[in-house]
């Protein structure tokens, strides 16, 4: 970034501080009462407390997990080991003819095979290269393969951190999602996933819930799936993990 | 940070240039619609404990705006550490220049949106034009609407009023090749299309659905995961929010992700739900170089303090009162003439502009039945709202002898306890036919704005009419009683509205 434009970008947040000075105390004058700078007493907070009780047995989260996320459109398989969820993988990419395959760039799904088992596709890891477009290579996935951190049964949904090795786009470009939860990562609630974001020191840029392939109703309220995310999204969830 | 932006493969353009496998989305489509269509869809299990959740929903809202001033400066200052550049505007004006500063010193070319109440509030499109920057609704109905050169403003849903073939018509020539009327070729088109647009962009503009104090981050709720997009591919993301979208904590967001996709489609969860906790990390493949988040004040402020209205702040832009209302039903949206319709435009449109004297009638009608505090998930009593507004502004000496007497007939109607029910029981209606309905058909995605909602199916929608035209005679009469005038007014207004409806 030039120089120019750090001092720029400077400026405009030494005015923006001032002007939050101005904007806040007209707030607390509005509501007629002193500035409060110190953080609020709360009785009430989060979700109902008879909703922190509920908790679905292993069977029912997964029986839940699997309504859910199909009633909106997605699919839910189960693989006994990696080695499995591998194969339903390579078996979709044959069938749908898929010429471009991205992963993310985790240990787990390196040991998938993938890049072996189809050396006829190809078969790229996020963000391996500094000088690739990775943006415009999830473009033009037509397989996406992640490693979702959580998945949530009462939402049907699957909870996805960014980091460095987990691009936002490898879940959100191509036409087709993978994406392969340990089985012990399933939870009943999304308060679950949510609260303890709340501890966290500093969180990922990224936090993304995906329940189901992208939709719209636009052209004469005709539904239609992947618009602009993946129109296809499985979910593995693999016992083993 | 942006050494590796410059050095990629390839200018933007050529980067631009995707070699899509359009097969591969074909196939796609037709895998997931015909399952979908094929019925398989279960309707979404009845949540329990509702009046306990809409509690707790207005609790932390109450509890958030009581200590605004508090929970914003958290906000912006923990926004500020995560990299944002945070900024504060007074007046649509204010953050109009802010972002035309910010655009001009990027030297934007294009910028992509996501769809946004608060932009359309402030009419940010236009502004982006006069500076020659592009502005792209990325909202497949929005995009489409665009392309007619229309503004979704005067519709229910951005593009039911297109058939296939008018679309397909419009991408076609936007395609520069003919396309068939066939919805998922269209849909591709766009997704092709758009993809470029993103990958070219500048700017990215989003909206903001909650805003959560103790980390600074930003939520976005929406079900295309153009918002993703927006808020992904472009190297800079501009995001809008109104001052009051804050919460105090993740915690908080559970609640409101229970309440606001089951009031506004009825599903458990948008497609996506997505917090944005600042720019990319250094280390990160992906997502914005350079974040501002602008925070809009707009008359909002005007409702602090108020004991009357302090609570339309707690409102979720959910739409459910929309839903509910058997006026906007009946009216449709583009009737209301703001940016905010149905009955929390009706209330907010004015409160906003702090101006009873613009306050148009149409609270009037809105008002009947408190159908919109019945479906409203943080229970803000919209009705007693609309009747201070139309006593402030009596005694304000706004009114004129006609609107007087509409008045008395207005009170006949709220003391009729008949009428009332009546009224009350056709929101019902409505609102359980968005619940059951508004699974998967229903287009209504919180981010599409509560103004382009359209959920009433063929056979309800028969229905909601013939119980509204009894309704509608019984209220004449009873209007006749006070007044012929104002019976002869009311039919007036009631048949001005019908005859120019495009809800048919
Ligand atoms: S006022 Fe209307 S749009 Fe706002 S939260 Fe209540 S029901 Fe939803």
């Amino acid at each position: 970034m030039s120089n120019a434009r750090k001092d720029w970008l400077q400026q405009l947040d030494e005015a923006s501080k001032q002007k939050q000075e101005q904007f806040l105390n007209g707030i607390a004058a509005k509501l007629q009462r002193p500035r409060m700078t110190q953080k609020p007493q709360r009785p009430l907070q989060g979700a109902p407390e008879f909703w922190e009780q509920f908790e679905l047995g292993e069977v029912e989260k997964l029986e839940m997990f699997q309504r859910n996320f199909e009633a909106a459109g997605g699919y839910v398989l189960r693989a006994a080991t990696l080695a499995d969820a591998s194969n339903i993988i390579v078996d979709k990419a044959v069938e749908l003819k898929a010429m471009h395959v991205l992963r993310q760039d985790e240990q787990l799904l390196e040991q998938l095979g993938l890049e072996q088992a189809m050396p006829q596709v190809k078969v790229r890891s996020w963000n391996d290269d500094a000088l690739e477009d990775w943006k415009a290579r999830a473009a033009e996935a037509d397989i996406g393969v992640v490693l979702a951190d959580y998945a949530v049964a009462y939402t049907g949904s699957l909870a996805l951190l960014s980091s460095k090795t987990k691009g936002r786009s490898v879940s959100l470009l191509p036409t087709l999602l993978f994406a392969l939860v340990p089985r012990s990562s399933v939870v009943t609630r999304l308060g679950e996933v949510l609260k303890p974001l709340d501890e966290l020191k500093r969180l990922p840029a990224g936090i993304h819930f995906v329940s189901g392939p992208s939709r719209s109703a636009d052209i004469e309220n005709d539904l239609t799936i992947g618009v602009h995310g993946p129109g296809i999204v499985y979910t593995i969830i693999i016992d083993e993990l | 940070m942006s050494t590796q932006q410059t050095e990629l493969k390839g200018t933007v353009k050529e980067r631009a240039q995707l070699a899509l496998n359009n097969d591969f989305l074909r196939q796609a489509v037709k895998f997931t619609t015909e399952r979908l269509r094929s019925g398989k869809l279960k309707a979404a299990e009845e949540h329990g404990n509702w009046e306990e959740w809409r509690e707790r929903g207005r609790q932390i809202r109450l509890h958030t705006i009581a200590h605004l001033d508090y929970y914003l400066g958290e906000f912006a200052n923990n926004a500020r550490e995560n990299g944002v550049h945070v900024h504060f505007a007074d007046t649509a004006q204010d953050a109009i220049s802010i972002a035309l500063q910010i655009a001009k010193a990027k030297e934007a070319k294009s910028a992509v949106k996501s769809k946004s109440m608060v932009t359309e509030e402030i009419h940010l499109n236009q502004a982006l034009q006069s500076i020659d920057c592009e502005a792209i609704e990325t909202d497949l109905g929005e995009y489409i609407i665009q392309l007619a050169n229309e503004t979704p403003s005067h519709i229910i849903i951005p593009a039911i009023h297109k058939n296939r073939y008018q679309i397909a018509e419009l991408l076609s020539e936007d395609a520069g090749e003919q396309l068939p009327p066939e919805t998922s070729v269209l849909a591709g088109y766009v997704r092709k299309k758009l993809r470029e647009k993103f990958l070219q962009a500048d700017i990215g503009v989003t909206g903001c659905n909650f805003a959560i104090a103790e980390s600074g981050s930003i939520v976005l709720f929406e079900n295309e995961g153009n918002a993703r997009m927006v808020s992904t591919v472009p190297k800079t993301q501009i995001t809008f929010m109104g001052m009051e979208r804050i919460i105090p904590s993740w915690a908080d967001l559970e609640v409101m992700a229970t309440l606001l996709p089951r009031s506004a489609t009825g599903q458990k969860l948008t497609v996506y739900m997505s917090g944005i906790t600042g720019p990319k990390r250094e280390e990160d493949g992906d997502g914005p170089e350079e974040m501002h988040i602008i925070i809009l004040d707009n008359g909002r402020s005007l409702q602090l303090g108020d004991p009357e209205f302090q609570e339309l702040l707690n409102c979720i832009r959910c739409g459910a009162c929309l839903n509910a209302c058997p006026v906007y039903r009946h009216i449709g949206g583009h009737a209301y003439g703001g940016t905010y319709s149905g009955p929390i435009g009706a209330v907010l449109t004015p409160a906003l502009k702090k101006n009873v004297a613009e306050w148009d009638d149409i609270a009037n009608a809105s008002s009947l039945c408190g159908a919109c505090y019945e479906a409203c998930p943080v229970k803000i009593p919209l009705h007693d709202m609309l009747v201070s507004l139309r006593r402030r502004k009596v005694e304000a000496g706004h009114d004129h002898p006609l609107e007087r007497v509409g008045m008395k007939g207005f009170g006949t109607v709220m003391s009729n306890v008949k009428v009332y029910h009546r009224a009350l029981k056709l929101g019902k209606l409505g609102q359980k036919v968005v619940v059951r309905d508004g699974g998967i058909r229903a287009k209504i995605g919180p981010l599409k704005g509560w103004n382009s909602h359209r959920v009433a199916p063929s056979i309800s929608k028969q229905l909601f009419r013939e119980q509204y035209g009894e309704l509608r005679s019984e209220l004449d009469q009873q209007a006749k009683a006070a007044d012929p005038a104002v019976a002869a007014r009311m039919r007036e207004w009631l048949t001005g509205r019908d005859g120019g409806a495009s809800h048919e």
